[in-house]
């Protein structure tokens, strides 16, 4: 492609439970690969594939047994303390299958959290938090609790949380795993209509192959290794629907 | 059965530091009364010295207090307890156990940690009240002979007493297991954590809860003229207007800063906010009964620590350090070991129902009189008068004070002022008597008390004469009634802190299980450790300074009870130091509280 610098870098990645002395398990084996800026990656993979892990090692919450993970050309394998405390909150969007919103802050403090982390003045941080509400089509209901609103709408608010203080990438795990198919189709809409306007960098890490069709690119993961790579092109996102249940089927048979 | 209480022991296991918390409470609670039990009941003790006879008394007293406020404990301990098993529990109903085999797990296992706690907690006390004791022996300057830390009555007392507590605790958590849905205890974390709250109403409740104090401050002022209607008024105005301050004040001022937007947004400030907003809601009840309880703790270390002025007053009120009778060579040299300010010599003669003293010798060395008793006078008043003054008008003035300076078979006699050829005439043996006053008695305080004991064996005083009115007999008597109080004013302080500090500790501690994951999302969205840690210090500290300082209020206020009714009529002296002890430990507790809620919540 371009010679342009990767936004995200894994190579040879692996994830190793169990002591040395105990039974060992290796859930990721050598996995490599790249995202390049602007892109729309799903990854996708089988429930017990080390796709979770994956991601997991991607947003820094967990540490890769060997190899390396360079985001925004910065090797985050090698970040403690403070610094990956500071990693997280400036360069990374994480959206949550069950959302993870606090439950006793309204859904503009709930946003606000990531700004008042880097301490940015409130009057600073309010237009920055409509902005994204209003992209997120929640404007109306930034002054409710979490309780009281719906499954769908939570999400759009943690999106935009994880969207609020402009990320290099956003992630997502599973996150229409717990919305309703309407909810579910939706949220994939804005995200396309982020990543296609805004030039967001996204990474979805799913099992469902309706969310997995909305992105560009698809790496499959089987037993800790990246087994097959399917790009959408200029493919209509039903074809590519059906390419991917494709994959799914003959992974299944193997 | 097998099965589940092999489960139930790895979950034990499992939580192991959270449990050893409320067992070291437990086992302090039970000490703490095994302690109070001994010390009031133990009659070997008490028959064998005599100035320990109001002690019993005040002890028991104590302890009843004591008792209240370690059931109250150990309900809260007990939800700790609770929330710590909760989604064990949920987890073996739906494998199926039946609720009423799971009923007696639970049953047992309250019992157990009971059991356990209370072996424990008698070991501690035994020591405890053996270093309490030698400590309260020689503070009152006695000496016990028969006095051991184990005394089995106490100890059957306090079995007794912890183990009805235990077998409550444990009927209680099974009736709320039972009632629980197993779903709500699978997912007792997720419960709706915000409070919608009404200007008017808050308004009206301020206004109320500031009136209730008001009134019950002013009460105390005059509790002298009101009496036991005063009391009755003060507590239920104190307790209603701590309550309705918890339960509006706090929550409105909360409200305020959140809406204070720089605040707000700086750090984790909105978060701690909205978890305090939260809490105070659900502490009010509790907040309000940790303040008053925090009152009484300090009042009673600040008053007991009174009373050892009281001493000190009565002490100092008396004329003279120590008066000698007819001193022999070894009195004179220990008496001169002491740093003496001004010695009088008077000469006297002892007839059938007459004591004779020279009156010259008064014109050259005055005496000190008492004078007669003023109105709300606290301790005895006294002037010099010379000879001269001494006549039959004023003889109501210097005849007692002269009196109760003779050796106790004269003491009743009449005193008669002579000129010095008279006294030569009349019959019986001249007899001297010194009076010494120190420069200050209680630095030179076991040389008086040398020369005080050589004085009786001189004489052939019984030691158990307590009628005498030098400084070192109000010493003596003033020091065994007050003591007492003193200790007991320390101690059930200092019992009463640690359970209200406990009381706090546990509840905060109970919700610490469903922190966890606000925490943990605060972590993973990018919240550095040391901010995740000053938030938790903060929302503590909060819940702590908040009944602290309504509670240093309302002690500041309560000293009026003693100050009006000349109790303790220097009460508002020195209060730094019993509120500096007060402080240390009560900060301790702090302290310790978030570095296991630190623990609790921020574990990976």
């Amino acid at each position: 492609m371009t010679t342009q610098l990767p936004l995200v870098d894994v190579t040879d990645v692996r994830k190793v439970y169990g002591k040395a002395n105990e039974k060992q398990y290796e859930a990721l084996h050598d996995v490599s690969f790249k995202v390049q800026a602007g892109e729309f990656v799903g990854i996708m993979g089988a429930s017990g594939s080390g796709k979770t892990t994956l991601l997991n090692i991607l947003a820094t919450l967990d540490q890769p047994t060997s190899g390396s993970v360079k985001i925004n050309q910065q090797e985050v394998t090698r970040l403690r303390g403070n610094q990956l405390a500071d990693f997280r909150a400036k360069e990374i969007g994480f959206i949550f299958q069950d959302f993870n919103l606090l439950e006793n802050m309204t859904a503009y403090e709930n946003i606000a959290l990531p700004l008042s982390l880097q301490n940015v003045s409130a009057k600073k941080a309010r237009p920055v938090i409509e902005k994204i509400a209003a992209t997120l089509g929640i404007s109306k209901i930034l002054t409710k609790y979490p309780t009281e609103i719906s499954g769908g709408q939570k999400q759009r608010v943690a999106s935009a949380r994880a969207l609020v203080h402009q990320p290099s990438i956003l992630m997502g795990d599973e996150p229409t795993g717990a919305l309703d198919s309407k909810s579910a189709k939706s949220l994939l809409d804005t995200m396309t209509t982020l990543n296609q306007e805004q030039q967001v960098s996204i990474l979805l890490v799913t099992h469902d192959p309706f969310s997995a069709s909305y992105c560009q690119r698809i790496l499959f993961i089987k037993d800790g290794q990246i087994g097959q790579e399917l790009n959408r092109g200029e493919q209509s996102k039903a074809a590519f629907y059906q390419d991917i249940l494709g994959v799914l089927g003959r992974n299944e048979q193997q | 059965m097998g099965v589940l209480f092999k489960l139930s022991l790895t979950g034990i296991k499992s939580r192991f530091k959270d449990y050893l918390v409320l067992f070291s409470g437990l086992v302090m609670a039970a000490a703490i009364f095994y302690m109070f039990e001994a010390l009031a009941t133990n009659n070997s003790f008490i028959k064998a010295n005599a100035t320990f006879s109001l002690a019993p008394f005040v002890f028991q007293f104590g302890s009843v207090l004591l008792a209240i406020i370690t059931f109250v404990y150990i309900l809260y301990a007990n939800s700790f307890l609770l929330s710590m098993r909760k989604r064990d529990y949920g987890l073996f109903m739906m494998l199926g156990a039946k609720s009423s085999k799971l009923g007696q797990l639970i049953f047992l296992e309250t019992l157990i940690i009971g059991a356990l706690s209370l072996l424990g907690g008698l070991f501690v006390g035994v020591g405890l009240t053996t270093l309490v004791g030698q400590l309260l022996i020689s503070r009152l300057d006695a000496t016990a002979t028969h006095f051991t830390g184990f005394y089995l009555p106490a100890m059957l007392v306090t079995g007794v007493f912890f183990l009805i507590l235990f077998v409550v605790a444990a009927l209680l958590n099974q009736r709320v297991l039972r009632k629980t849905p197993v779903l709500a205890l699978l997912k007792s974390a997720a419960q709706p954590v915000h409070v919608q709250v009404k200007p008017a109403k808050t308004i009206g409740q301020i206004i109320c809860g500031l009136a209730c104090l008001a009134v019950g401050y002013v009460v105390m002022r005059y509790i002298g003229s009101l009496q036991i209607l005063g009391i009755g008024v003060a507590l239920v105005t104190i307790v209603l207007g701590t309550y309705l301050v918890f339960n509006s004040l706090f929550t409105w001022l909360l409200a305020r800063l959140q809406r204070h937007e720089n605040f707000a947004s700086h750090g984790l400030n909105n978060f701690t906010l909205a978890q305090l907003n939260f809490r105070i809601f659900d502490y009010n009840r509790m907040l309000a009964m940790v303040t008053l309880l925090f009152a009484l703790a300090l009042g009673a270390i600040t008053t007991g620590m009174g009373f050892q002025k009281n001493i000190k007053v009565y002490t100092q009120s008396a004329p003279y350090d120590v008066v000698l009778h007819d001193p022999t060579t070894t009195v004179k040299q220990a008496a001169a070991k002491i740093d003496i300010k001004r010695q009088n010599h008077y000469t006297y003669k002892v007839g059938a129902n007459v004591v004779y003293f020279i009156r010259d010798q008064f014109d050259e060395q005055p005496l000190n009189a008492q004078k007669p008793w003023r109105k709300n006078q606290v301790a005895a008043e006294y002037q010099s008068i010379q000879g001269q003054q001494m006549t039959a008008n004023s003889e109501l003035r210097w005849q007692q004070s002269l009196q109760t300076l003779l050796l106790p078979q004269d003491s009743q006699k009449t005193v008669k002022l002579v000129t010095a050829a008279t006294f030569d005439q009349v019959a019986g043996t001249t007899q001297h008597l010194t009076t010494i006053v120190a420069h200050d008695f209680f630095s030179d305080l076991p040389a008086i008390k040398r020369v005080t004991k050589l004085d009786q064996q001189r004489n052939h005083v019984p030691a158990t004469y307590a009628l005498g009115t030098t400084k070192y007999d109000m010493y003596q008597m003033m020091n065994g009634l007050l003591s007492g109080f003193e200790f007991m004013g320390f101690f059930l302080g200092v019992a009463f802190l640690a359970m209200l500090a406990s009381c706090l500790m546990f509840k905060i501690l109970s919700g610490a299980a469903n922190d966890r994951l606000r925490y943990r999302m605060l972590d993973k969205i990018g919240a550095r450790q040391r901010l995740l840690r000053s938030a938790i210090a903060k929302e503590i500290g909060v819940l702590f300074i908040l009944p602290g300082v309504v509670g240093v209020i309302h002690v500041l206020f309560g000293l009026q009870i003693f100050t009006t009714t000349q109790l303790l009529p220097n009460a508002y002296h020195d209060l730094w130091l019993p509120f500096l002890i007060f402080l240390v430990l009560y900060s301790l507790y702090y302290l310790l509280t978030v570095k296991l809620y630190q623990n609790i919540v921020l574990r990976k």
